[in-house]
């Protein structure tokens, strides 16, 4: 048992054994847990986790020390937009290290901030397509804004500048426009974000009908950490709210998931403010050339009403006149067109009669000489077999007191014999 | 000659029906749909609509005062 060596003998031989040109200036890959800030220094816990469960596979202690810290922060900020946080992964260039008060842990003297923004746009872009493949991606930016916003969820922390900037800007609008504003208080930075934004988000769902909009802002200030926004739960959430809702969390570099999946996206909080109060000055403005334009209605029909009376009062004196003139031309037009009918009928009835006298004419004219030439020959028959031509021809007619005598017994003497011949009488004595 | 219809009292009505209400009276007055007997009902109609509007939308002075007291003595 004399060959015992002292607590600090082993430690400085682990030492030894540790700290090699292996465990020297290495690239590691590590999720921060438990980061912490001391007099300048960073502490921290790496993990690695195993992917499927998230059961710690290791787990080592690390130190930034105060003057290198200085530097790797600033530029860590500069490219990812956040800053060293639990929960956030790194890749850092460690060397193994055993205090023998302290024990093992790992110096860290450079890191890469460009894995850490692919490891985040890797997390956001899984997110996403996720959300897509539910189909949820795009609900909360295809909602319709309400013609007016008024009533106002907010979810930020209570006394926060970023808050205040907001409620500034909204009730000092020049437009007078009216608002109604509720905090909802939640943390908007670090681990407890996630669950007090869902508590909030919820306590507005639940009252969604008297809420326009949500409209999420952070407390301000420069620094950026917004790596718990890069959240699946809160983006669904988001993603699926029935109100519209408006993300003022980061500024114009520090884009999260939940910028992708709100309605409306802005810078600042104040540039929330101003957004809202757009949209009320476009209702006011609208208001205004619906106003003007009924005016412009009104005045132009009263004008053209009052156009017409003129138009019509100006026509009523000559309006008998010309009724008058226009019955008159109707009556002679009239009387010519029955003139000309009455004619036209007329003449055709006179030839028609023309002709029928004509046909009549010529009828009697034949009749007539025919009724004569019959005539003719019935008088020539007639002389022929007159007495006066018998008479002619030598014979006579005698006549004892006027009854014609055929015999010679029938005459006596002493008797006056009447004697025809054919130019005269002879009386005469029967001895 | 068609009567000019039963008018909803405005206060009943949301900011959205009394925009529409609006435009139709704008769409009837800028078409044929109206005439003079009508003119003066739903101008009158629409001016108080357009109050109504503007009252919803803005703040009084007096309104404004109130708020901002209530947000300094919150400060």
């Amino acid at each position: 048992m004399d060959n015992a060596i002292t607590l600090v003998e082993l430690n400085r031989l682990i030492g030894r054994l540790v700290v090699v040109p292996d465990t020297q200036n290495v690239w590691v890959t590590a999720e921060l847990s438990d980061v912490s800030s001391r007099g300048g220094h960073c502490y921290m816990e790496l993990l690695q986790k195993d992917p499927d469960n998230g059961t710690i596979l290791a787990k080592a202690r690390a130190v930034i020390w105060a003057n290198v810290y200085a530097r790797i922060a600033f530029r860590f900020r500069e490219v990812t937009g956040q800053q060293f946080e639990t929960g956030i992964k790194v890749m850092l260039r460690v060397s193994a290290s055993f205090h023998p008060v302290f024990g093992f842990s790992l110096v860290v003297s450079d890191v890469n901030p460009e894995f850490t923004m692919g490891d985040l746009l890797r997390r956001r872009q899984e997110i996403l397509r996720r959300l897509q493949q539910e189909g949820v991606l795009e609900m909360n930016r295809s909602l319709q804004w309400p013609c007016v916003v008024q009533r106002i969820a907010v979810i930020s922390a209570a006394g926060a500048a970023g808050y205040g900037d907001f409620i500034n800007q909204l009730y000092g609008n020049h437009a007078q426009l009216k608002f109604k504003v509720k905090l909802f208080q939640a943390v908007v930075q670090g681990e407890r974000a996630v669950p007090t934004i869902l508590d909030a988000l919820q306590q507005i769902a639940a009252d969604e009908d008297n809420w326009d909009c949500v409209v999420i802002i952070r407390g301000g200030g420069a620094t950026s950490d917004l790596a718990a926004f890069e959240n699946y739960d809160l983006a669904a959430n988001i993603a699926q709210f029935p109100l519209p809702v408006v993300i003022g969390i980061g500024h114009e570099r520090d884009v999260t998931v939940l910028d992708y999946v709100a309605n409306k996206r802005v810078k600042t909080p104040t540039a929330a403010a101003e957004w809202i109060i757009s949209k009320g000055v476009e209702a006011l403005e609208k208001l205004r050339n619906i106003g003007a334009e009924i005016l412009q209605s009104v005045t132009d029909r009263l004008a053209g009403s009052k156009e017409q009376l003129s138009y019509i009062e100006a026509l009523l004196p000559t309006i008998p006149h010309s009724l008058c003139e226009k019955a008159l031309l109707r009556l002679q037009n009239n009387v010519t067109i029955l003139a000309q009918v009455g004619a036209r009928s007329i003449s055709s009835q006179q030839v028609k009669l023309e002709h029928v006298a004509q046909l009549i004419s010529t009828t009697n004219n034949v009749t007539l000489r025919q009724q004569r030439d019959r005539l003719d020959a019935m008088e020539r028959m007639l002389d022929a077999l007159s007495p006066e031509a018998t008479l002619r021809r030598g014979y006579s007619i005698t006549r004892v007191n006027g009854k014609v005598v055929t015999s010679v017994e029938e005459i006596k003497p002493g008797m006056t014999i009447e004697t025809t011949l054919s130019d005269g009488v002879i009386t005469s004595k029967h001895d | 000659m068609t009567q000019p219809k039963k008018f909803t009292p405005v206060g009943k009505l949301t900011y959205t029906q009394a925009v529409e209400e609006l435009e139709s009276i704008l769409r009837m007055m800028q078409g044929d749909g109206c005439d003079v007997d009508q003119l003066v009902a739903y101008t009158r109609r629409a001016s108080e609509l357009l109050r109504e509007c503007r009252a919803r939308l803005t703040a009084t002075d007096e309104e404004l005062r109130t708020i901002m007291a209530d947000l300094n003595n919150a400060k």
